[in-house]
């Protein structure tokens, strides 16, 4: 059964007669956001066809196609910054830490949501106070805490910081998801015989499919884009990440927009993709999950 | 249950994993006590990218490394625009490279006061004719003690060349000026003529500090009075002199001489405002020659020319010079020491020996080193700022005198000034800024 | 209650591990860098106890103060610019029709972008000589509004809100439709039985059904304004004469600029401090609001 939306249920009661005003007025909404959808699309467009220009007609013709296309912006990034390599570290740390703050996350906004027990407002407190904190100040710790754990250098010192700092989000979205689940859902498992792991595993998680996608998006966009973390803590040029090849060709004295666009245009593909897989999954809530439950 | 048994194995997976690359790094330090058959050497650099200059020295390091076998060399290219915020944050944890590209100015002052630098100087003994050869005041930001160099400078800044478009000057029928004067009628045709007199991009704030008012000032109050200001010696900057110094960017400032919104543009975008004959002219440093050498055409690049700023009448400075100083250098960490220190002085004559500063001048970038540039090597632009350059006399750089908190605030007054500030305010605050640093 | 020994192990264990790591990575830096507040230090080198001493010049500094209220603007401009424009957009948008779903992308891209694009394109649309902005005041006859938009003070930070709330829409969008696919068909039929459909079922069914996720997003809209950073570098660094500053480029500034490492801490705690301020005040005024 498809959900209705306010729009639709409008229509329906609706008299034949306001059909047709009705109908325009939809016309007009979707003119809206068609519109505002080009507002947003643009950016990209342009993104990508300026990864092709020269310096000269980038500032030339800022908004045109390029004169010249120039498939060698995109190759000498892609040679000069290493990215081939980076793009699997950038892969493999953001996937690990994706994971894991899902793991982490969507568990403790369970139990944080249904439980009742001591310390469980501290636990909460503590979650939102990391919600407010500005990294920068975090750095000079954080990078002498890791030197003692021997963890600076390695692909941990990425993953563990990227996570930690993820958790408050992806706890509260979950927190906030898992108040609207009905408790009923859990009582009949109960019922049952389920266990708490048994209820957790099979009724709460598949339910919470569109909030695990919506997590795995802005936990991947903000690791995939992190520079502060990746410019301190990653010593060795084999575990570089991304981010840091995207800023070579800036030096404060001039920027060569040519490579910089080059480089960003082939570090977006990935992101895109990514969105549009779980963009999807957003979409299985309850329609899908309240048939088994 | 079967669920729980996957999550604690998932939980467990994860920790071996982070366990295992928490290893593989660790053993790093434990390997250089263990078998020393290879030196270690690591350096770190922010010359990161595609142009001449950051090749060039790339190309230098590299060579070393193939001609010293024997030496295991980490060199590493960081993004420069995070460059400081990496190496201040590892040098809280003195966690420092063996050798690291400094900035003259408070950025090696402030890593020579914590103690984590030490001299180059014998390498600098060593080879007289070398040392001989740079260009006065080369070591000046170098020299913290008496007799004790800190680094070689790799390059030099030249802050504040005036570049103009011929064709434009010859269009409208200007002479290019060489006094104040006629630096204000220059200003008034070109706007009258819908032209942008001087382009600029003060959005990173320290341009219009570094490029323009240093020179201006200077030829104000002369080099001496600057100094003792800077050291808070007999010299305040609310001194009438300053005053009228800044008047004059004032006078720029309310003349139009600037496009509007010059704040918000960068410096790269500046540069390509005036070399698409958008500006008359362009108060830049040398490093717009490697910039425009590799984003603009030669047809460009031809109507272009270089000079200096016009003297200002009775000015206490000299007339024809150009703000500029010794530019980075390699430091070397206090931390090492034998065989590592001796490969880290070689490789710190590998890139600033008379080889290197020939080869890095003929990539379009100004050395603080005398040296021959073969002309077919250059572009013309580069040529002839390259011997503009030789025949004047250098006078110092705001920023590489005052302490990073002053520099902070007369970089943001310059902006102020520009949005229509006082400028006594602003001497004010940078007077108070520098005393406090000095004095803490 | 039998289950009660077997939900207090699954409490501890499920609970435990997200606890731990966030303590050791989040928590500890953030006292450890309040503890730097104390300090007069470069960052490197040797440091002096100075008490307060930090806390009480940044409460003396007009700049923090500026600061401050160039953060609490982007607050109000999130918290009325982003939540109901993208709240509309996740009603208007759940179906999963080709048109939505394209929409939908569209709108969640400015997110994808690397902000450093995001800031060159605003600089192109605000830019003073060919901007689209005064390309299209020009156009209309209106001359005399084109300017600087990111030079001039007092301007200059409402035209950043703008982009900065642009890129925000969509992860909020998303939110708020992961939010509604948790709504179950089966209210919607008894709300339509009892007569709630329309506006009505709107705020009678369907907001309070995600009610809770609003204060998340609430809550989010406040402590990222507060955090603001990227946007603001990008596009203006705090400039002109530090009239866009916001706290984090303040802190920034002061940490690694000019080499003043207790100042910038102290600053982050003040931040931190403020943004649970102003977080207790949105739970207290939502909650009435709720109830």
């Amino acid at each position: 059964m498809e959900l209705r939306t306010t729009r639709t249920t409008d229509m329906a009661v609706d008299s034949s007669g306001r059909k047709l005003m009705v109908k325009g007025l939809a016309v007009l909404g979707k003119s809206i956001l068609l519109g505002y959808a080009v507002l947003t699309l643009y950016p990209l467009y342009w993104l990508f066809i300026s990864a092709f220009k020269t310096n000269e007609d980038f500032f030339k013709n800022p908004y045109s196609l390029p004169r010249v296309w120039r498939i060698e912006n995109i190759t000498r990034a892609w040679e000069l910054g290493n990215m081939g390599r980076a793009m699997l570290n950038s892969t493999f740390v953001t996937l690990a830490a994706v994971v894991l703050t899902l793991i982490l996350g969507i568990l403790a906004g369970y139990v944080l949501s249904r439980f009742e027990f001591r310390f469980k407002k501290t636990a909460v407190a503590l979650f939102l106070a990391g919600l407010l904190i500005p990294i920068h100040s975090t750095l000079v710790p954080l990078f002498l805490m890791m030197k003692e754990m021997h963890l600076l250098n390695t692909y941990g010192a990425l993953i563990l910081p990227y996570t930690a700092f993820e958790l408050p989000l992806a706890v509260f979205l979950a927190m906030g998801y898992m108040a609207s689940i009905p408790k009923e859902i859990e009582e009949a498992a109960m019922i049952d015989g389920s266990g708490w792991w048994g209820i957790f595993g099979r009724v709460i998680f598949p339910l919470c499919t569109p909030i695990i996608a919506t997590i795995s998006i802005l936990a991947f966009l903000r690791f995939w884009n992190d520079f502060s973390f990746a410019l301190v803590f990653i010593n060795s040029q084999a575990l570089k990440t991304l981010p840091l090849s995207l800023s070579l060709f800036s030096d404060g004295f001039g920027t060569d927009y040519s490579l910089t666009m080059g480089a960003m245009a082939i570090a977006v593909i990935p992101t895109i993709v990514v969105y549009l897989i779980l963009q999807d999954q957003i979409m299985k809530g309850m329609v899908a999950g309240s048939i088994k439950g | 249950m079967k669920s729980l048994r996957k999550m604690s194995l998932l939980l467990l997976m994860m920790t071996m994993l982070l366990a295992a690359c928490g290893d593989s790094g660790s053993n790093k330090s434990s390997d250089a006590s263990k078998k020393s058959e290879k030196i270690k050497l690591s350096i770190w650099h922010n010359f990161a990218g595609d142009d001449l200059r950051a090749k060039t020295v790339r190309g230098l390091i590299e060579k070393f490394a193939e001609e010293h076998p024997e030496v295991e060399l980490d060199a590493q290219a960081i993004p420069p625009d995070g460059y400081r915020q990496r190496l201040s944050t590892v040098a809280a944890g003195n966690e420092l490279p063996d050798l690291f590209f400094v900035y003259a100015g408070s950025h090696s002052a402030e890593l020579y006061r914590a103690g984590l630098l030490q001299p180059i100087t014998e390498v600098v003994d060593q080879h007289p004719e070398w040392k001989d050869k740079f260009l006065t005041g080369a070591f000046d930001p170098y020299t913290f003690e008496t007799d004790e160099i800190y680094s070689a400078p790799i390059g030099m800044s030249a802050t504040s060349i005036l570049y103009y478009n011929t064709a434009l000057f010859e269009q409208y029928n200007v002479k290019v000026p060489t006094t104040w004067d006629e630096m204000m009628t220059a200003i008034q045709v070109f706007n009258d003529n819908n032209i942008t007199p001087i382009a600029l991009g003060n959005k990173a704030p320290w341009v219009a500090q570094s490029t323009i008012l240093g020179s201006l000032a200077d030829r104000v109050t002369g080099t001496e009075w600057f100094k003792n200001a800077a050291a808070q010696n007999g010299a305040k900057f609310t001194d009438p002199e300053f005053i009228e110094a800044l008047g004059y960017f004032k006078q720029l400032v309310d003349h139009k001489a600037f496009q509007e919104g010059a704040n918000s543009i960068d410096n790269t975008q500046a540069e390509q405002y005036f070399i698409q004959g958008n500006a008359a002219m362009m108060i830049s440093g040398a490093w717009s020659l490697t910039n425009l050498a590799a984003s603009a055409s030669e047809e460009q690049m031809k109507v272009v020319d270089v000079t200096v700023l016009p003297a200002i009448p009775g000015g206490k400075g000299e007339a024809n010079t150009i703000s500029g100083g010794a530019g980075g250098g390699l430091a070397l960490s206090k931390r090492t020491e034998g065989p590592a220190k001796e490969a880290a002085l070689e490789l710190i004559y590998a890139v600033s020996g008379p080889e290197a500063q020939k080869a890095i001048a003929e990539s379009n970038s100004m050395v603080m080193y005398d040296t021959d540039i073969d002309e077919s090597k250059v572009s013309s632009l580069y040529y002839k700022a390259f011997n503009l350059v030789k025949k004047t006399n250098i006078t110092p750089v705001y920023d590489a005198y005052l302490s990073a908190e002053a520099a902070e605030v007369i970089n943001n007054g310059l902006q102020e000034i520009m949005a229509g500030g006082s400028i006594e305010n602003v001497a004010k605050k940078l007077q108070d800024a520098q005393a406090r640093s000095v004095t803490p | 209650m039998p289950t009660a020994l077997r939900s207090k192990s699954f409490i501890a264990l499920a609970l435990l591990p997200a606890l731990l790591l966030f303590v050791v990575f989040v928590i500890v830096p953030i006292f450890w860098s309040a503890y730097y507040g104390l300090f007069e230090w470069k960052g490197i080198g040797a440091s002096k106890f100075i008490g307060a001493g930090n806390y009480r010049e940044i409460l003396q500094d007009p700049i923090f103060w500026r600061a401050l209220r160039n953060n609490l603007i982007l607050v109000i401009s999130a918290i009325i610019g982003q939540i109901p424009i993208a709240l509309l957009l996740a009603l208007v948008l759940v179906k999963n029709s080709f048109f939505s779903r394209f929409i939908r992308s569209a709108v969640f891209m400015p997110m994808v972008l690397s902000t450093v694009v995001v800031g060159l394109i605003w600089g192109y649309i605000y830019h003073p000589q060919f901007g689209l902005v005064n390309t299209i005041l020009e156009a209309v006859g209106l001359e005399s509004w084109t300017r600087a938009w990111l030079s001039v003070p007092h301007v200059n930070i409402f035209a950043i809100t703008i982009p900065i709330n642009w890129s925000n829409i969509g992860p909020y969008m998303l939110i708020f439709i992961a939010a509604l696919q948790n709504i179950s068909p089966e209210i919607y039929d008894a709300a339509h039985i009892d007569g709630a459909y329309g506006r009505k079922r709107l705020f009678y069914v369907t907001l309070p059904m995600i009610w809770s996720t609003v204060i998340v997003t609430m809550v989010l809209c406040i402590s990222g304004s507060l955090k603001a950073f990227d946007h603001v570098m990008v596009m203006t660094q705090g400039g002109p004469a530090q009239s866009t500053e916001l706290l984090a480029t303040y802190m920034y500034n002061n940490t690694f600029r000019v080499y003043r490492y207790g100042y910038g801490s102290a600053v982050s705690t003040i931040i931190m401090i403020i943004s649970a301020l102003l977080i207790g005040i949105n739970y207290v005024l939502t909650r009435r609001k709720a109830g």
